[in-house]
């Protein structure tokens, strides 16, 4: 334990002392203004525009931060050998795995608590300016916005961190990781797509229906994650749709992380 | 007395990524080290001696043979605690400083807070960094990373310590520094086992060397024996490696 604290440890300080990081919350606060300036702008629904602009930007930025600041971490490592000096000490290849995953995680959900610092207080400035049009807004639904989006965002590190156990590059690393997201992101809504007019008696492919199934069990529905419609119109959310989202969430980076040590066991770093 | 580094009757291959076809790194090498002995690993480029430093400290697996350190296969993670080791040209995390890295390798090597500091404190002297301990080592000149990297080998005061070119980069007061170490090292009746192109050093630390050329050990003896008939270190390492190259073509 003692060795994968102190492996978290140096992977936080590692990351948080990165210019990525800094140039990425330096970006974060330009988006908290732009909101503000935007929110300011519209005629109508400026609770609505204020909320979906504060959360599809913490959402952006906190991509930005596993993609260039996390899953580099982690494949930087290998490419540029760093690993030799963890691997060379009494560390198991399952524990560098998993202080390496605390370490970068524990950097999103540090950065991700700024961003939701600062978006929070755009949306205060707009509720302040605007008190009629936020007559529905909810901090909670908000709140619940905020921590399902970290949740995603850990997901989609446990699939680059599978990635990066195998690939040798962090290009590669990075590319299907990304693939990874667009697909998560979007397999639901295209089945749905695919299966009204299936159901409805509508000639489709059934090898394209197959495959878009496939897809929906083997890459995360991140769509789950995104209440982004419901915070932002102040609708509530049952907490049991949170709790279970979250377990998903959970359960689906577990899966991800023991793939990878499985994998990490057996590779060679020459 | 069992040797405290073996390796024995080890191939190791590579498939190479374009043709996919295997490239030998090794072919049934067999050395060892006993306890307290300084061992200088010779060979030119690409013959093999970081591939056998790897596979000493498990980051590659032979095809073939076994590789143990004081009796115990190096595939146990915990008999790393007794292993210090220092690859060619070390790439550390670049915003930490050199304090802050030796407290991860003591954490990571179960020692205690009192001990890595005590340790730190003497290594950072002794490697001429403590000046420059808290700065972050992306801001250190190739000879100081390398310091670094050997303060960092030797934190958990190991056994075994394995170096791998630990005097490339370095200017001569460096090497010197680096001599003294290993110096240092034996008489405190640690096993050194390192690699380097610098014969002039080898000859000066060593009691026992090894030349490999072409992933074949030609040669392995004490250094007494091998001086022992008027020809210098560099002689027996042309002669040696010119006849595997021989051989192989």
């Amino acid at each position: 334990m003692k060795a994968l604290f102190s492996l978290a440890a140096i992977t936080f300080k590692e990351g948080i002392r990165s210019r990525t990081v800094y140039g990425i919350l330096i970006f974060a606060i330009f988006l908290m203004f732009l909101n503000v300036m935007i929110s300011g702008m519209m005629m109508q629904d400026v609770a609505k525009v204020a909320v979906d602009m504060a959360l599809s930007s913490l959402n952006f930025v906190g991509l930005l931060l596993v993609f260039f600041a996390g899953v580099n971490l982690f494949s930087k490592d290998i490419e540029r050998k760093t690993i030799y000096m963890v691997l060379a000490r009494p560390i198991s290849r399952s524990r560098y795995i998993l202080g390496k995953f605390a370490g970068i995680s524990a950097i999103i959900v540090f950065s991700l608590a700024i961003l939701a610092i600062f978006e929070s207080a755009s949306i205060v400035i707009m509720k302040n300016g605007y008190p009629a049009q936020f007559l529905r807004f909810s901090w909670s639904a908000l709140f619940f916005s905020f921590l399902l989006t970290l949740i995603s965002l850990i997901v989609v590190l446990s699939t680059g961190f599978l990635f990066a156990s195998f690939s040798s590059t962090s290009f590669i690393t990075l590319v299907l990781s990304i693939v990874t997201y667009l697909i998560g992101s979007s397999a639901n809504e295209v089945k749905a797509l695919l299966e009204v007019p299936h159901d409805i008696g509508e000639r489709t492919s059934p090898l394209l229906l197959y495959c878009v199934k496939a897809a929906c069990y083997i890459f995360p529905n991140l769509s789950l994650f995104d209440i982004k419609t419901e915070a932002a119109h102040g609708l509530f959310v049952p907490l049991s749709y949170i709790l279970s989202s979250i377990f998903y969430g959970i359960l689906y980076s577990f899966v991800m992380l023991s793939l990878s040590c499985i994998i990490f066991k057996r590779r060679e770093f020459p | 007395m069992d040797p405290i580094i073996r390796v024995h009757d080890v191939s190791k291959s590579f498939r190479d990524n374009l043709s996919a076809r295997k490239v030998k790194a090794l072919e049934s090498i067999s050395l060892s080290a006993e306890k307290g002995e300084v061992y200088g690993f010779l060979g030119p480029n690409g013959a093999g001696k970081s591939t056998t430093i790897k596979l000493l400290l498990n980051l590659i697996r032979p095809d073939s043979g076994s590789v143990t350190i004081a009796g115990r296969s190096v595939e146990e993670r915990e008999l790393r605690r007794i292993v210090g080791f220092l690859p060619e040209n070390p790439y550390f995390y670049e915003h930490l400083t050199a304090e802050e890295l030796l407290w991860f390798g003591g954490q990571a090597s179960g020692m205690k807070g009192s001990e890595i500091k005590e340790r730190s404190m003497m290594l950072l002297e002794k490697t001429d960094l403590l000046d420059a301990r808290k700065r972050a080592i992306r801001t250190y000149s190739k000879g100081m990373v390398q310091r670094a990297g050997l303060a960092l080998a030797l934190v958990h005061d190991p056994e075994v310590i394995i170096l791998d070119e630990p005097m490339s980069g370095l200017d001569p007061f460096g090497r010197r520094m680096v001599s003294n170490l290993i110096i240092d090292m034996k008489k405190a009746g640690k096993t050194v086992f390192f690699s380097s192109h610098i014969l002039g050093d080898i000859e000066k630390i060593c009691d026992k060397v090894g030349i490999i050329a072409e992933g074949r050990l030609c040669l392995e003896d004490s250094l007494t024996n091998l001086l022992n008939y008027g020809a210098t270190l560099e002689d027996i390492f042309f002669a040696e490696v010119e006849k595997i190259s021989v051989k192989g073509n």
